[in-house]
């Protein structure tokens, strides 16, 4: 038990949980068939087998939450896996070797595609190579390495001055093997953090490209252009918007808590702070050094 | 000092105010007299006003017909009608056309409209225009000026096509002492004439007292022009405007459900919305498999879902309005059963490029889904309109299946090119157009029946629909133009009760 359960990461990962059951679920069941069109059920209401009702095609709503869910966590596995790949390793190499011209080169790098809008880039791509599902992963995951990076590099520069790894040096051990078996196991609760964060992004973030047109090819259902076909019965059909909107707003929220949670849950430092705390508590009022360690993390 | 402007400031709100409040003509008010201006809300605003300079359809659409006139034009149903010219006869050989003017008409700087600006403004064409279109009247040999009110045309060869590029824009009458500032002040002898023109805002529109015609029963038209459709439609909903000229999402239109305060009109266009098919590489290189998709699609599912029911089903390229239009929706019905038989229990894997509008995709999804049910599968692929589609299906022709919503008028000979995009080859079709060309106006008529059932029975393309006219007004405006099949938005007849 590394620290203990938090609201963050029970609520977060509850939503999380829903969208993977969901979209695992959609592998094997949905209620129907979501790209089948049926005149008519156009528009039908919700309740007899169509529990959310189905959309200006017939097709069923639920149905295509369902599978939305499914293209959703693709698009976020997928795009946070590259930014993951790529950025981490980067910016542990940054991070040992702090000074060095190829640190210099990566971090400024890094701050170019930093500096390009995550969506400007997806657009363009999907201009040049044909919009789709492929190309919204790698523009998205490629404007997210920079976070990585920076956060990878931050981290290893923390860990490169602790005495474990000068003992390491010291005794001879290779940049490599230092890499593997001590830096990266100390900021990987930092990298697992990030990748939470990055995912809510790259949620949003389909759903902005499948609403521009830019995003998952139809007739695959997706929660972004489940809510631009619903923008012209805003006013007649609500409901329409508001799955999609609302399921959107609750896996970027659910992602988003479970990486506040997990923050709380691994980051050593934190836990410190709290065992403090809770012995404080034990003989009364807070110590110096858990003071001090809040101040530290500011 | 202030408060002062401020209360400069509040005199002016008051002023305008109270221009406001008589301009929007209270229900309950007095006197029903006195007509007022009506604001039209459009999307795309002109470059500048010389549409014979510039492309572009916003020009057109706002000046021809409004402002400038040409010796004919098109009526709401597709008949070329007489307006500058009160009648004409043509030659036994047809290649003459002798037009009687209209007596006692003038432009709108005072000049008046004889013999001689006809001559003017067709050599004018020849000689300043800068429009590819301009290649329509190349066809004009000479134009002379017989006395003060008849001219009289002579052509190279006989022409089915030259009165009806007459009705567009390449026949609008200039002044021959009108022209020197064509971008910003047009002069013409229509029933409106240019009042001001705030760029990116607006364009008004004001009646012309001296008009030959039936004067405008409102004193001028607004035209408003908006960045987008969702904008243009609230601008209606919260009093802005009075007309949207053309709404792009026909599911918005319940928002202007009540017949309390709005109307909507419904008409037709030139847009045939097309399912292309690639008939120079397999699958649909066999007719049977062409007929098959034809026969798996229901249109009527099709239109009611991806366009909210509104549009026409047509069985192939002529639109109503056209004098050679016949109902061919019956040619291929929907039927999956058959469908399947000409298949021939093969599956196929097609690709479907499409422009990435709004229309194409809902139809696209459609497609997809009703020929799933036969055997083909069709995997969407939307490509960014215009440069990537104009590239990619357009110029390569590299797609098996498209959507797109043809709009040129008159457009059925764009099958008789083999390299078209369309790659269809029959050279019975391009013998037909040809002679349709060289015919009388029956035999015209006839000639181009033959040709669009052949279209039909070739299957050279599926007709998904015929896209709709949909405009929407406040209650009690009249006179609204409802087919779009003209390059003009005609504000001839427009008033408010």
């Amino acid at each position: 038990m590394r620290g203990r359960m938090n609201a963050g990461l029970i609520v977060g990962g509850t939503l999380v949980a829903l969208v993977v059951i969901a979209a695992l679920v959609s592998f094997v069941w949905t209620p129907h068939d979501p790209t089948l069109v049926d005149a008519a059920r156009k528009l039908r209401e919700p309740g007899g087998g169509y529990l959310l009702g189905a959309d200006k095609f017939g097709r069923d709503t639920f149905s295509q939450l369902m599978v939305g869910a499914r293209t959703t966590l693709y698009v976020g596995i997928v795009a946070v896996g590259i930014a993951a790949l790529i950025g981490a390793p980067l910016g542990m190499i940054a991070g040992m070797t702090p000074h060095g011209w190829l640190s210099e080169l990566v971090m400024r790098v890094n701050d170019l595609v930093f500096a390009f809008p995550a969506l400007l880039l997806a657009v363009m791509l999907g201009a040049v190579y044909g919009a789709g599902t492929l190309t919204a992963m790698i523009a998205i995951g490629v404007a997210t390495v920079p976070a990585f990076a920076r956060v990878a590099r931050a981290a290893t520069m923390q860990v490169m001055v602790t005495d474990y790894i000068l003992a390491a040096r010291a005794a001879g051990r290779g940049r490599m093997a230092i890499a593997g078996r001590h830096v990266l196991p100390n900021i990987a609760s930092m990298l697992i953090v990030q990748a939470s964060v990055s995912f809510a992004i790259a949620i949003l973030a389909e759903a902005a490209l499948s609403f521009l047109g830019f995003g998952t090819r139809p007739p695959t259902p997706s929660w972004g252009r489940m809510l631009q076909e619903s923008q012209e019965l805003l006013f007649s059909t609500p409901r329409l918007a508001l799955w999609p909107g609302l399921a959107i707003a609750l896996a970027v929220l659910g992602f988003n808590l479970l990486g506040d949670g997990l923050r709380d849950y691994l980051d050593p430092k934190l836990r410190r702070i709290r065992e403090r705390t809770r012995r404080s508590e034990r003989s009364g009022g807070p110590t110096k050094e858990g003071l001090r360690g809040v101040s530290e993390e500011r | 000092m202030r408060r002062i402007g401020t209360m400069i400031a509040a005199g002016g709100l008051l002023l305008a105010t109270a221009c406001g409040g008589g301009g929007g003509g209270q229900p309950g008010g007095n006197t029903a007299s006195k007509q007022e201006s009506l604001s039209v809300g459009f999307v795309a605003e002109p470059a500048n006003l010389d549409f014979t300079a510039t492309e572009g359809a916003a020009i057109p659409q706002a000046l021809l017909v409004n402002v400038y006139e040409g010796l004919v034009k098109l009526d709401q149903d597709g008949k070329i009608v007489p307006l500058l010219a009160e009648k004409w006869e043509i030659s036994p050989d047809r290649k003459s056309y002798t037009f009687t003017l209209r007596k006692g008409v003038t432009f709108t700087s005072g000049a008046p409209f004889t013999a001689d600006d006809v001559v003017f403004s067709f050599d004018r064409v020849k000689s300043d225009w800068k429009l590819k279109i301009k290649a329509q009247l190349d066809v004009v040999d000479k134009v002379e000026k017989k006395d003060d009110t008849t001219a009289v045309v002579t052509l190279k060869q006989p022409s089915n096509g030259f009165l009806y590029a007459l009705a567009t824009r390449l026949g609008a009458m200039f002044s021959r002492t009108g022209v020197a500032d064509l971008a910003n002040k047009p002069v013409g002898t229509g029933p409106y004439q240019l009042g001001s023109w705030k760029r990116g805002d607006s364009i008004q529109l004001t009646a012309n007292g001296e008009y030959w015609g039936t004067k405008p029963a409102i004193p001028g038209v607004t035209l408003k022009y908006f960045k987008d459709a969702t904008a243009m439609n609230n601008a209606l909903l919260t009093g802005g405007i009075d007309v949207i000229s053309s709404v792009q999402a026909p599911e918005s239109l319940q928002q202007f459900a009540d017949p309390n305060r709005f109307q909507t009109v419904e008409g037709t266009t030139n847009g045939e919305v097309v399912l292309s098919l690639n008939n120079g590489r397999p699958p649909f290189n066999d007719k049977k498999v062409r007929q098959a998709v034809r026969h798996a699609i229901d249109h009527k599912a099709l239109l009611d879902t991806a366009w909210a029911g509104r549009g026409q089903l047509i069985g192939t390229m002529v639109p109503p309005t056209d004098p050679w239009y016949e109902d061919r929706t019956g040619d291929h019905p929907h039927d999956v059963t058959k469908a399947k038989e000409l298949l021939g229990g093969k599956t196929y894997n097609v690709k479907m490029r499409i422009p990435n509008l709004p229309y194409a995709v809902a139809a696209a999804q459609v497609v997809k889904s009703q020929l799933a049910q036969v055997g083909i599968t069709a995997d969407i692929e939307p490509l960014e309109f215009p440069a990537r589609w104009l590239d990619v299906v357009f110029k390569q022709g590299d797609y098996d299946l498209s959507i797109i919503n043809h709009v040129e008028p008159r457009d059925m000979g764009i099958f008789a090119d083999k390299s078209y995009y369309f790659r269809y080859d029959n050279p019975a079709f391009g013998k037909l157009l040809a002679e349709a060309d060289k015919g009388t106006e029956q035999e015209q008529t006839d000639k181009l029946k033959q040709a669009a059932k052949l279209l039909s029975d070739d299957a050279a393309a599926d007709w998904l629909f015929l896209f709709p006219n949909l405009i929407v007004a406040k209650k009690g405006v009249t006179g609204l133009p409802k087919n779009a099949i003209a390059e003009s938005f005609d504000f001839t007849g427009l008033a408010k009760q």
